[in-house]
This record gives C-alpha cells, structure tokens and sequence, in this order.
C-alpha cells in the first residue's frame, strides 16, 4: 500500500477566471464563458464559438521572460504562482526537489504560426531565432521550473484531449509510490490562433453557434450538440504526499485514490467503449473501491454526435445498474474543451465539487439525447451534502483514456 | 540613428535594461542577456538596419564594439 496523495492547491488561468472559489460557482450556476469571436482578420476568418480566457501577464511575469515564452507557457507559469500560493508550499517547504508534471497539446501554436508566416508569406528564411524552444510542448514545465527553481523532473505528456489528466495520474502514482513528496501537475493550452482554427474547423468538429445564443453552443448529451467549443487556459494542482500535507499543517482540497489509462487501438478520431471501460475499472480497481461507490462523474463529454454516447455505454457497462443512480455532467458545457488543459481543469472542479457538495451541471442540456439516458444534471447543479466519491474522465484522439478517482477529505 | 543609441533603446525598452547599466564599456552578459537573448537581440538589429552579421564576426564583447561592428556593417551596404 503506497501514501496516500492529496490535493492541497489549486491555480487556474481558465475562460471563467484566475479565482477558483467564483470559477466553481459559475461553474455550478451554469454561467458560460463561451463567446462567439471573429477568428482571423474580417475578409479572411470566420466566426467561432470559443472560451477565450482574458489573461495579462504584464504585471505577472518580467518582460524579458516574456518575450520567449509562448501564450500557453505564460499562461502555466502563472497558474503555477496561483497554485503555489494557495498551498502556502511556495514558502519554504521542499518546493525545489518538488515535480512538475504537465500535460500540453500543441505547445507555442501561435508562434509556430509565425514562423510559418515569415517562411511562407514574406518567403523569409529569417524567422524569430528563438522559435525552436518557444514552440516545445515541454515549454510550459520547462518555464515553471525555471521561474520558482524547481528542480525535480519537468515532464510533459502530451497525449491531445487526455494530455493533463495522465500528468496528474502520474504525479500522483509517482508520490504514492514515495518517487517524490509533492508535485506541481496539470496542464496548459493555447491554440486559439487563427490557423490553428482553421485546422479544427476542417476536421467537423467544432461547435457552430446555437440558435438560443452563442454561449450555449456547447451542448454536450444534447439532440442538438453539433461539437465542441475549443478553450484555452492553464490549470495546476498542488499534489503531496499525507506526510509532507500533516508536517504543514494544511487542510487538503480532496483526495486522489485511483488512476487508469488504457488505449483503444482502434481509430484516430473515433471514440470506443471498450477503451473508455477499461480505464474507468482499472481506476476504480487501482482506488481498491467497488462502482457503487462512485457518486459523481465529471464524463468527457465533449459535445460531438458520436462521442458522448459511447461514454455513456461506458459507463453503463462499467457501472452496471449502478449507472442509472450515480450523477454525472458535462462541465464543458460552459468552459469548453481546453484540450491539454482540459482533464487538469475538470479534476480541480471535480475536487473542489467534494469539497463543498454540490454537483456542477450539464448547463445546456435542454433537449436530452435519448441515448444519453443517464442522470447528466440537465440545467441546474445540485446540493449533494453525502458526496463522498467522484471520477474525471478523459479520452483522447489516438485513443488513448485516462481517469481519476477523487475523494472527499 | 546611431547603431550605438539603437542598441541602447532596444535594450532598454524591449529587454527591460536599467538604463544606468547602459554603458559603453557593459557586455550583454554584464546586461543580464543569455545566449538565447543575445541571438534574438542581433536578430532585431539585424532587420532595423537591414544587415547580416557573419557568424565569424558575432564575436564582439562590449556595447561599444557591437556598434562599431554594425556602423561598418552599414557601411559596407551602403558602400
């Protein structure tokens, strides 16, 4: 039997805000942060539902750092100094031989671009000498090592949609197993830039805006979901092992007990139940607990039409008729999909769920899909004062399905 | 402009120097500039005045050198 491993921070840069107490509460009043944004210039762009999330690193990083620092690394490095600070670690307690596990898609996609640009609109072979490490989807562990002088591993998972979610997983097996005392673990996303769009709009995936207003186009378990709304933002967890946690005398956010990843080995783009049950029962088995236990889901659930059924035969198979009596929504219903960021955002609002009972909703569920027939939430949160237990889920392009499973402290 | 008050502005304004460090005799390095900084630094002298500094000639110490290399760099162009 191996520590027990907490969450004692949290630090968001999300499209609802840098402060985890009011994010949680628009989370579960169903406030979206979803806005439709003109992509690229007015003759040659388009339209979008996105989750933009308003950030100024001027007063927050030194300029100079910020020059070689991608958008997503700018973003991390200050969820860091928020997670940081909300754990009191940053003072003086082993935060150098700490680790740094981050997940990240596409790393500097807005300075790649660029140097696209340069290559290919102005024919130049004089692109910004600093592209190579601003483009690294390791850029963001790399820039939080750099500024708090961390010195343990700085690693980075970079597996699409389920990218933080295995981070956290394997910071989290990586204290329970005694590797480390305390880690810095989540994930950092920011490809918002105009070719990048361009790339998602080609793939039938994203969102359009719904007729009852933009900020409803994510519409996850609905009949009339038409994809996903794409996010951007950086969130990191403090994780430490129970000693380290009693030593400070702090009060932990929830518990981490179980992790699962499997792959489906079955296509790209298309989601399996198979892979997605594996990793829900190799979570629970690793948690050592019984799906009855389960009270909440934070699912997937990305509002594309093929996607969010399957999760939910997942689930059914998982659960069995357990299925029908547990609850489980949709968070991106209001803050999109944040991508490499995305699993790390839905577990801290899965952790900060626990901690103050009460299930965030499926905003926009109006119009359920009949073969999304499980309790998702529709429209309201609820009080849940007997939450004890809750999974996150998430499923990658290339197949690959990570979850966790969180426990009340 | 002068190649010399050039690099003291950009290193002022864009590289957040404290002007008082700006000096003749100062290295990058004495200015706070690692390598990756000193590459992006000549990267924007180099598009301001339009010139390319030879890799074997990049190998100057002081503020002042710097400026003299690039004033013979313009006029070389010019020339």
């Amino acid at each position: 039997m191996g520590r027990r491993v907490f969450i004692s921070g949290l630090g968001l840069v999300v499209p609802h805000g840098e402060d985890s107490t009011s994010v949680f509460d628009r989370v579960y009043q169903g406030d979206s942060a979803i806005q439709l944004v003109r992509s690229g210039t007015a003759e040659f762009g388009s339209d979008v539902p996105l989750a933009v999330t308003e950030f100024r690193p001027e007063s927050r990083i030194p300029k100079t750092q910020q020059l070689f620092m991608a958008r997503a690394s700018q973003m991390a490095v200050v969820a860091a100094a928020n997670a940081l600070e909300s754990s009191g670690l940053a003072q003086g307690h082993g935060v150098k031989q700490s680790g740094i596990y981050m997940g990240c898609g596409l790393g500097g996609a807005e300075v790649l671009q660029e140097g696209y640009r340069t290559y290919f609109v102005r024919q130049s072979r004089r692109g910004r000498p600093s592209t190579v490490p601003m483009i690294m989807a390791s850029g963001p562990a790399s820039h939080i090592s750099l500024s708090f002088g961390i010195q343990g591993p700085a690693h980075t998972y970079s597996i699409a949609c389920a990218s933080s979610t295995v981070a956290i997983g394997e910071a989290f097996r990586a204290i329970r197993d005694g590797y480390l005392d305390s880690a810095l673990s989540g994930g950092a996303e920011a490809m918002l830039n105009d070719g990048s769009i361009a790339a998602w709009e080609r793939l039938g995936v994203l969102a359009k805006s719904h007729k009852s207003g933009p900020e409803t186009s994510s519409r996850p378990f609905d009949l009339e979901r038409t994809g996903f709304v794409l996010g951007e933002g950086a969130v990191l967890l403090i994780l430490e092992a129970e000693q380290t946690l009693q030593k400070r005398g702090v009060e932990p956010i929830a518990e981490i007990i179980g992790y699962g990843t499997s792959s489906d080995a079955f296509s790209l783009t298309e989601p399996a139940i198979v892979g997605q049950e594996a990793a829900m029962r190799l979570a629970l088995k690793d948690a050592d607990i019984e799906p009855e236990e389960i009270h909440y889901i934070n699912a997937h659930a990305t509002g594309t039409s093929s996607g969010d059924p399957v999760e939910i035969q997942a689930i059914k198979s998982v659960f069995g008729d357990h299925a029908s009596s547990l609850a489980l929504s949709s968070t991106k219903s209001v803050h999109g999909h944040l991508v490499g960021a995305s699993g790390a955002l839905e577990v801290a609002i899965t952790a900060m769920a626990l901690q103050r009972g009460r299930i965030p909703p499926t905003a926009t569920l109006t119009n359920p899909d009949p073969q999304c027939d499980l309790d998702c939430v529709p429209v309201h949160g609820r009080e849940a004062p007997g939450l004890k237990t809750a999974v996150s889920n998430s499923f990658a392009f290339g197949g690959s399905n990570a979850t966790l499973v969180l426990r009340k402290t | 402009m002068s190649a010399y008050s050039y690099l003291a502005e950009v290193l002022a304004e864009k590289y957040d120097v404290d002007e008082d460090k700006i000096q003749p005799e100062a290295t990058l390095a004495d200015l706070g500039l690692d390598s990756l900084m000193v590459v992006e630094f000549l990267f924007d002298v180099e598009d301001e005045f339009d010139i390319e500094v030879p890799d074997e000639r990049a190998e100057f110490e002081t503020l002042n050198e710097a400026a003299a290399l690039i004033d013979e760099l313009i006029k070389i162009k010019r020339d």
